[in-house]
């Protein structure tokens, strides 16, 4: 006894050293599945999507990114290092979304596969006492209890109940749309996260400046910036082209609204492949020209002063426009950079301020428009090492003038056609006039229709299961004095939501009685009584319709 | 047999707006105004160096390249049949393409006597900074210039340049052998040359 005893003991510590490693496991699967983690990681992704919206991100807006770093130098290295540049593909956002996965996902299919058991289950015996239940009547009948179960059957059944019968009994169930309804919405659920993470895996996302004039094709070299999903790679992506044609940007002309845009009306032409044909499509805000899959939307614009830089030895070494980045929206007074690194005897490079609707105010040119009613481009010129050639990359608007001087010269705004000299014969430099651009987002998300219709079937689900609440009605008939039967109605609602279940039991009940007692059901008790014929006819009528019943019922009191 | 709880629904339900909201997100919107543009032009996708060397009979066969050069003539790939081709992509200005182009220029003279023929593809670029570059550089090869990227999409379904620079080394048979993405010194670039023409393809 005491040694089976020890031995007991000593197996129980020991599986409970390892059930405890076990046990932990088990644990933490609980914690994280459970509802609490689960939403404690939805407010982490809420929070931690708030340094996106705040600071600027790489993805949507990379010169924004420029000017902070240089608007804050020291805070901006380190922000990098934390990713707040770039918080939707940070390690750990990518850490809370992926434990919000798993949690969802390791909640919701168990839930899916119980949910599917509980909508094919069928109603539990009858409880030997319907009285207990929270809805119950009784009445006595003619027939026989395995009659009057079969004609409750049969009535319940006319009412699409789901049934079950034993012996002087029948179970019914009715309201499993809510369980459909639990099981589209979970279901609905697990698409969606599914569908977000095949957006994450198959599709990607670009982003393109293009000036009038110009064309590019879907090709990661032509892609200002690229962030390819995990398995897209480059010759995954859909091999159109787009040319830009035009580009008009209305604004308001007066009153309080005034350099509000009105419209942004970009012409494209494209080729879904090459040797395709040419289609045009007008892109507007919102409007997106979907090729191939791929959405194309119109994110922003702006001016691209065309300039000639002519070099010390004569040659022109850069003739075109130069894309600006406006620094105010509403006037679009916009800067910008030219570099020459071709340039001889000496590189070149430019910093300029680019005012489509220059006025005079207080001495000092400022833009007050952002229609271009009176360009201006003002450079101020450098020379020395763009520091180009060492290979490192930079950006196209930033001068490093760490190897650079300026050079001293009179800072006057150009007009279209002026130019003007550079000191110590290194050339001259002419404004030519400008050209608009805009730029594109291209997105590419395989998920993003899946995700909306389960998005659309989840909440169908949650509503179906919310209107719909399950109830399950008892019929016990039992052998009665003179070869009647004693029929008990027991009914329960399965579900706290909405009520009406009383007035549903009570119609039941109603129904039944009717049907089984052979009147109208007013008195039952009283009405149970009477003489044989009645209640026989009633049984010789048995399937009539129940609806037909409740509507004459009220008619012969 | 669970029932379950309204606040379980509330819940998920707050999830399912969240991650629809994160679906939806892909497309961009919003006002053209207040959503600073920018993008950073020529901004390139950016890469170390990293090299890919494809097997004798494993080799995407280059596609039939044409188109005029920056100078204005008529140039053909397939005119090169026979010849070993070190293909190109740059941009004058992309600054690691400005640091590799002396070793690719001196390359192309070297090895010119052994069957190398090199040929640059243009991106990106303007044809007076195209011009300037090659100048500088003492690029004595011709480059295709290539504005609306059509040679580039031409690879598309074989080999496809996914970084500038991207060297691409073609076989004597016309087989892709070589992708290097970013920048090549002159050692790296002439041993991959070397190593594909001592291969019979």
């Amino acid at each position: 006894m005491t040694a089976s005893q020890e031995d007991a003991t000593t197996s129980t510590a020991i599986r409970g050293a390892a059930l405890g490693a076990l046990g932990w496991l088990r644990w933490t699967w609980r914690q994280l599945t459970s509802m609490r983690t689960a939403l404690i990681l939805l407010f982490l992704l809420a929070l931690a999507s708030v340094p996106g919206s705040m600071l600027p991100q790489e993805g949507i807006d990379p010169a924004a990114v420029t000017q902070y770093y240089q608007s804050h130098p020291a805070l901006a290295p380190i922000l990098n290092r934390l990713s707040l540049f770039n918080v939707f593909a940070a390690p750990w956002f990518a850490a809370i979304y992926i434990l919000l996965f798993a949690s969802l996902a390791g909640c919701v299919l168990p839930r899916t596969v119980r949910l599917v058991g509980s909508a094919r289950q069928r109603p539990p015996r009858a409880p030997s006492n319907l009285a207990r239940l929270p809805s119950s009547a009784s009445y006595t009948t003619e027939l026989t209890p395995a009659s009057a179960i079969e004609s409750a059957a049969a009535l319940l059944r006319r009412r699409r109940f789901r049934l079950h019968t034993g012996d002087g009994w029948v179970s019914a169930e009715k309201g499993y749309l809510r369980e459909l309804g639990n099981l589209l919405f979970h279901i609905a659920l697990l698409v969606l996260l599914f569908s977000v993470g095949l957006g994450g895996v198959f599709g990607y996302k670009a982003n393109r400046l293009l000036i009038v004039g110009q064309g590019f094709a879907n090709t990661p070299t032509a892609l200002d910036v690229f962030r390819p999903g995990r398995l897209v790679g480059p010759g995954n992506l859909q091999p159109f082209s787009i040319n830009l044609q035009n580009f008009h940007a209305q604004y308001v002309t007066s009153g309080p609204e005034l350099d509000q845009p009105l419209s942004y009306n970009a012409g494209l032409s494209y080729q879904t492949q090459p040797g395709a044909p040419v289609r045009h499509y007008a892109l507007r805000v919102n409007h997106p020209l979907v090729v191939d899959g791929v959405s194309v939307y119109l994110i922003g614009h702006g001016y691209a002063p065309v300039v000639r830089v002519t070099d010390g030895t004569g040659t022109v070494r850069w003739d075109g426009p130069v894309p600006f980045i406006p620094v105010d929206q509403s006037t679009m007074t916009s800067e910008g950079v030219v570099k020459v690194p071709d340039a001889r005897p000496a590189q070149l490079g430019f910093a300029g301020v680019f005012l489509p609707s220059a006025v005079d105010a207080a001495g000092t040119l400022e833009s007050a428009f952002p229609s271009a009613l009176n360009p201006r481009l003002s450079l101020i010129g450098f020379s020395g090492n763009l520091g180009m050639n060492s290979g490192e990359a930079q950006s196209v608007y930033q001068l490093d003038t760490k190897g650079l001087h300026q050079l001293r010269m009179a800072a006057r705004p150009l007009a279209a056609g002026q130019s003007m000299t550079l000191p110590n014969g290194l050339g001259t430099v002419t404004y030519l006039g400008y050209q608009q651009w805009i730029s594109l987002a291209i997105t590419y998300d395989p998920g993003q229709m899946p995700a909306l219709i389960s998005g659309f079937a989840a909440l169908a689900g949650l509503i179906l299961s919310f209107l719909v609440r399950r109830r399950r009605v008892f019929v016990r008939a039992v052998p009665a004095a003179d070869g009647r039967a004693t029929v008990t109605f027991g009914g329960l609602a399965r579900s706290d939501a909405a009520g009406g279940f009383e007035s549903e039991f009570a119609e039941l009940a109603q129904l039944l009685r009717a049907e089984q007692a052979g009147t109208s059901g007013a008195a039952p008790e009283a009405l149970a009584e009477p003489d044989r014929d009645s209640g026989e006819a009633e049984t010789a009528g048995a399937d009539v319709d129940p609806h037909e019943v409740a509507l004459t019922g009220p008619d012969g009191e | 047999m669970s029932r379950l709880p309204g606040r379980f629904h509330a819940a998920l339900g707050a999830a399912v707006a969240v991650l629809a909201g994160m679906a939806a997100a892909g497309c961009a919107g919003g006002d053209i105004g207040a959503n600073s543009p920018g993008s950073s032009g020529q901004s390139f996708v950016s890469h170390s160096y990293e090299s890919t060397f494809y097997q004798v009979g494993h080799r995407p066969a280059v596609p039939a390249v044409a188109g005029s050069t920056i100078s204005g003539r008529r140039l053909s790939l397939a005119s090169y049949r026979g010849d070993t081709i070190v293909l190109n992509f740059w941009g004058s200005w992309c600054a690691p393409c400005r640091a590799e182009a002396p070793a690719l220029g001196q390359l192309a003279r070297n090895m010119a006597s052994r069957g190398v023929r090199f040929v640059g593809i243009d991106i990106r670029d303007q044809p007076d900074s195209a011009q300037a570059f090659m100048q500088t550089f003492n690029v004595g090869y011709p480059s295709l210039n290539d504005p609306g990227d059509e040679i580039a999409l031409e690879f598309h379904s074989t080999v496809p340049p996914a970084a500038i620079p991207t060297t691409l080394i073609i076989d004597r048979s016309g087989g892709i052998a070589v992708r290097i993405f970013g920048a090549s010194s002159f050692s790296q670039l002439q041993a991959l040359i070397s190593k594909v023409i001592g291969q019979r393809a």
